[in-house]
């Protein structure tokens, strides 16, 4: 199976005018693409807003997309170069981190900023969102256990998985699904009103 | 929701699920409020085991993503071409083109050695102006009827052989211009072929009757400019 096929799937919609299908790309791999520019820059407001630029740039160059590459790849490079040149652009007008030399607007904006991604309550979501999930993990029968983790954090194939649990790829399947179905209950009542604070999915 | 759906959405996610599978879900994915916020928790979910520090599970950046892109122009309908699938859909047209090249080429071969074979080579001669340094074409093939003579201190004269040289360029000229003119329904590769063949067909004509190679220099660079 190509290891690119849900995401090309997605794609294709997109290139055929189906804006709808973009935000599903958006939705699986923010995250993903915020942790890489934080390699280069260490504000997380300005890691997202770096991130923003890149899929925006990416959907208006879709129709260039052959599919000659996995769409990640493709990704990853428009926000490596969208990182480089945010930092460029930054060192070229230093005043605006140089927050104790002028109180400029943009200064004060970077600092109001910087305070508002890292204020105590998008910490504390952050880290609700990340203890629900651990703690559903942490509940889950061995197997699916074992199942989530290979695809989540080692990221291997369900044939891989199936291979080192020594049964069928439909039954990784299953289990991945199941150990999915088990942490979604919990995490939807973090998102859907547990907390109430959730500023938005994703 | 339905199970199976969640289970076919689960093995998208993971790029598992099999490509017709996934044009449908990805059609009702793109669609449905409800299973993208889903597919948006897996994301979630994802994120929080691989504990990616630094990163805010509850930024808002797929909702200003998807709002900048909502005033963003519809793409359009048509994504770029796969050159595979173009080659094999219409695999006529460069059969065609190749057609089109060798017929041109054919012609073109044809009138040449024709003007050949009509233009004499009778030799004339000019006088040249005192100290200027003109380039001579050698005339080997008629050493009887024209002697080249070299610009050398004391001549004011040399003898230019004007039919041979005329031959070897000017057609060269013309058959490039022609092959460019008409790029649009060709191939780089045949033009390429056409006009390697033509230049090696007055290779050996210029080695035969002129015994000369700076013709084809002329043919070659007339042959690169327009490109």
């Amino acid at each position: 199976m190509s290891a690119d096929v849900s995401d090309l799937s997605l794609v294709r919609r997109v290139q055929r005018g189906d804006k709808g299908a973009f935000d599903a790309l958006v939705l699986k791999y923010q995250h993903k693409l915020v942790k890489l520019v934080m390699r280069y820059v260490r504000n997380p407001a300005e890691a997202e807003d770096i991130a923003q630029e890149a899929f925006i740039k990416a959907y208006r160059a879709l129709p260039q997309f052959r599919g000659d590459s996995a769409f990640y790849t493709w990704l990853y490079r428009i926000a490596i170069n969208t990182a480089k040149n945010a930092v460029v652009s930054r060192d070229r007008s230093p005043i605006e981190y140089d927050l104790d030399r002028n109180n400029t607007d943009e200064s004060y904006d970077m600092q109001g900023r910087m305070k508002d991604s890292e204020t105590p309550e998008g910490l504390v979501l952050t880290d609700e969102i990340r203890s629900t999930v651990n703690a559903a993990i942490d509940a889950l029968p061995e197997d699916l256990r074992t199942a989530i983790v290979l695809r989540e954090l080692e990221g291997l194939s369900y044939e891989e998985i199936a291979a080192a649990m020594d049964c069928p790829v439909g039954t990784v399947r299953s289990r991945i699904f199941r150990a999915r179905e088990a942490i979604d209950r919990r995490l939807r009542e973090v998102f859907e009103g547990g907390l109430g604070r959730v500023e938005e999915l994703g | 929701m339905n199970e199976e759906l969640d289970s076919q959405l689960s093995a998208m996610f993971d790029n598992e699920l099999p490509a017709a599978e996934c044009e449908l879900l990805a059609r009702r994915l793109s669609r449905d409020e409800q299973l993208k916020a889903r597919w948006g928790r897996y994301a979630v979910m994802g994120a929080a085991i691989r504990a990616e520090r630094g990163v805010r599970l509850n930024a808002a950046l797929a909702g200003r993503v998807s709002a900048a892109i909502s005033s963003e122009p519809v793409l359009a309908a048509e994504p770029a071409p796969q050159p595979r699938k173009r080659w094999a859909g219409s695999w006529w047209q460069p059969v065609a083109s190749a057609a089109a090249v060798a017929g041109v080429a054919i012609v073109s071969i044809l009138w040449m050695r024709q003007q050949m074979g009509a233009a004499d080579s009778v030799p004339v001669t000019q006088t040249a102006a005192p100290g200027v340094s003109v380039p001579l074409v050698a005339t080997r093939s008629v050493p009887s009827r024209a002697t080249p003579s070299i610009n050398t201190a004391g001549s004011d004269s040399y003898t230019v052989p004007r039919s041979p040289g005329r031959r070897l360029i000017v057609p060269s000229t013309e058959l490039a211009n022609y092959v460019v003119a008409h790029s649009e329904v060709s191939s780089p590769m045949a033009r390429r072929n056409l006009l390697s063949a033509f230049m090696a067909s007055e290779s050996g004509t210029a080695g035969t009757s002129a015994g000369s190679e700076e013709p084809i220099e002329d043919v070659q660079d007339d042959a690169k400019n327009p490109q």
